[in-house]
């Protein structure tokens, strides 16, 4: 056997779901599986103790599929890294987001893995934390007493990924004249796997940045923005040194990777590659 | 619990932490999922549900009853194989034969979302999937020649 026995759970709609959330002990959510179960694995092997119970979302309809309203778009948490790239409404108004889709993990992975997952499962590196955050999407918990809670990603990121509640969905707001670029590097191994990345949002107006946000993904934090970069790129008359004169803007902080140098510079490439693209203009 | 795997209905005696690919193999004799990696990187364990090409070795097999689950053993029409299957026959797209039923699995379910795929539709699709002998260029071949051979006997039938 692959796995430690456990009591699995399959509920079939949210007010369920949290109500088993809440009463057992020692109980992990199932969403996509591919984390889960891959840790769940690593820890028998490792003889470490693993969940009593696992509550798989999988039959909650209310989780599924994306919508739209007049200002904004929900992605539920269960919507797959596939759904979300073919997804027509996010190939119109948030391209940015298909970019990042085509290139995570693999076809198979991308079919099961979940935007609720990859969110929340507490993993720096994961990626669409970064695109999310430009975005300014909120995050709409399954409160114990029924009742939605509304959290900010950029929050919830600043408090470490922390929740114990069931994340329902994502909503990000539709604007105009948004301009976004989405950079990132990997690492190569059997899989490859993101080991930095930069996501750039403006609204160009008069051909000028307005609004920006830069958020970085270091890989050893969880995404977050670099304002002092964010303040130059609204302050600057964009011409052709803007993207070499953004480098001298940067929050160092932030790019410190410690132990991987190297980081640093491909960082730089990254920058000037974003500002570069939402020049260029060629992204909504 | 009951699985529709290869439009049979099995009914199975399992307990929730079995994966799907243990229960393929070791209570149902389906053998021709691989396991392999079991670590969601090498792609032999890939079955089709619900159209899409997953990995069984991360999918317990209780979170997909009623689900419609196709493995290797489910493409072949009696004697007659599936376009796939017989297009890696004729291109010499199996080496050791490992990777085989994962590899076909996930090009049947990209030909019949996409029944004209280019290159790097063939390469996004098959990206979870890995061929220890390195035999990708044939894989691909296979695959390409499928996709005609399919799209030839449906202008024929149109
Ligand atoms: C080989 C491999 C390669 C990968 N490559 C990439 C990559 O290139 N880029 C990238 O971004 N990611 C990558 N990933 C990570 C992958 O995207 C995540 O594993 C996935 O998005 C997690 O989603 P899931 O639905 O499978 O989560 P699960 O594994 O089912 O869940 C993970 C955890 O998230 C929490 N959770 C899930 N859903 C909810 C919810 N609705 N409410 C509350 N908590 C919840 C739970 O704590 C759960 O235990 C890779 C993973 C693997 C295995």
């Amino acid at each position: 056997m692959l796995l430690n026995p456990f009591k699995f759970h399959s509920p079939a709609d949210l007010n369920e779901a949290v109500r088993l959330h809440n009463s057992l002990n020692n109980a992990r959510i199932l969403a996509g599986g591919t984390f889960v179960i891959n840790t769940l694995k690593s820890l028998k092997n490792m003889g470490v103790k693993t969940p009593e119970n696992i509550i798989s979302l999988k039959k909650i309809r209310e989780i599924k599929g994306i919508s739209r309203s007049k200002e904004e778009l929900s992605i539920r948490s269960m919507v797959t890294i596939t759904e979300l790239f073919e997804s027509p409404e996010i190939t119109e108004n948030f391209p940015v987001l298909k970019t990042a889709c085509r290139h995570i993990a693999t076809n198979p992975i991308r079919n099961m893995a979940t935007v609720g997952g990859n969110l929340t499962c507490r993993y720096t590196w994961t990626e669409l934390g970064a695109i999310l955050v430009a975005l300014d999407a909120q995050m709409h918990f399954a409160g114990s007493d029924g009742r939605e809670e509304i959290i900010s990603l950029e929050e919830f990121f600043k408090n470490q990924a922390r929740s114990s509640k069931i994340l329902k969905s994502v909503s990000i707001k539709y604007e105009k004249n948004t301009r976004t670029s989405y950079q990132r590097v990997r690492k190569s191994s059997e899989v490859d796997v993101p080991l930095l990345a930069v996501c750039i949002k403006t609204n160009f107006i008069k051909k000028r940045f307005a609004d920006t946000r830069v958020v970085i993904n270091n890989g050893l934090e969880f995404a977050r923005r670099d304002l002092k970069l964010e303040t130059f790129l609204d302050s600057v008359e964009p011409g052709n040194q803007t993207a070499a004169s953004a480098l001298d803007h940067l929050d160092t902080s932030i790019y410190d990777t410690k132990e991987d140098d190297y980081k640093k510079a491909m960082f730089r490439v990254s920058i000037k590659n974003a500002v570069n693209e939402i020049l260029q203009g060629s992204k909504k | 619990m009951i699985l529709n795997i290869n439009k049979k209905q099995y009914t199975v005696d399992i307990q929730g932490h079995e994966t799907l690919a243990e229960v393929l193999r070791d209570t149902c004799g389906l053998t021709g999922t691989k396991m392999s990696c079991n670590e969601a990187e090498c792609g032999a364990c890939t079955v089709i549900i619900n159209k899409k090409a997953v990995l069984s070795c991360i999918t317990l097999a209780a979170d997909v009853e009623g689900e419609e689950i196709t493995t290797i053993e489910g493409l072949s029409d009696g004697d007659n194989l599936h376009p796939v299957q017989q297009a890696f026959l004729d291109h010499g797209a199996v080496q050791c034969g490992f990777c085989s039923p994962g590899m076909i699995l996930a090009s049947k379910a990209l030909l019949d979302q996409n029944p004209k795929p280019d290159q790097n539709d063939i390469a996004y699709a098959l990206d979870g999937n890995i061929c220890r002998c390195g035999g990708y260029l044939k894989i691909f071949d296979a695959v390409r020649a499928a996709a005609e051979e399919k799209s030839s006997v449906k202008d024929k039938k149109v």
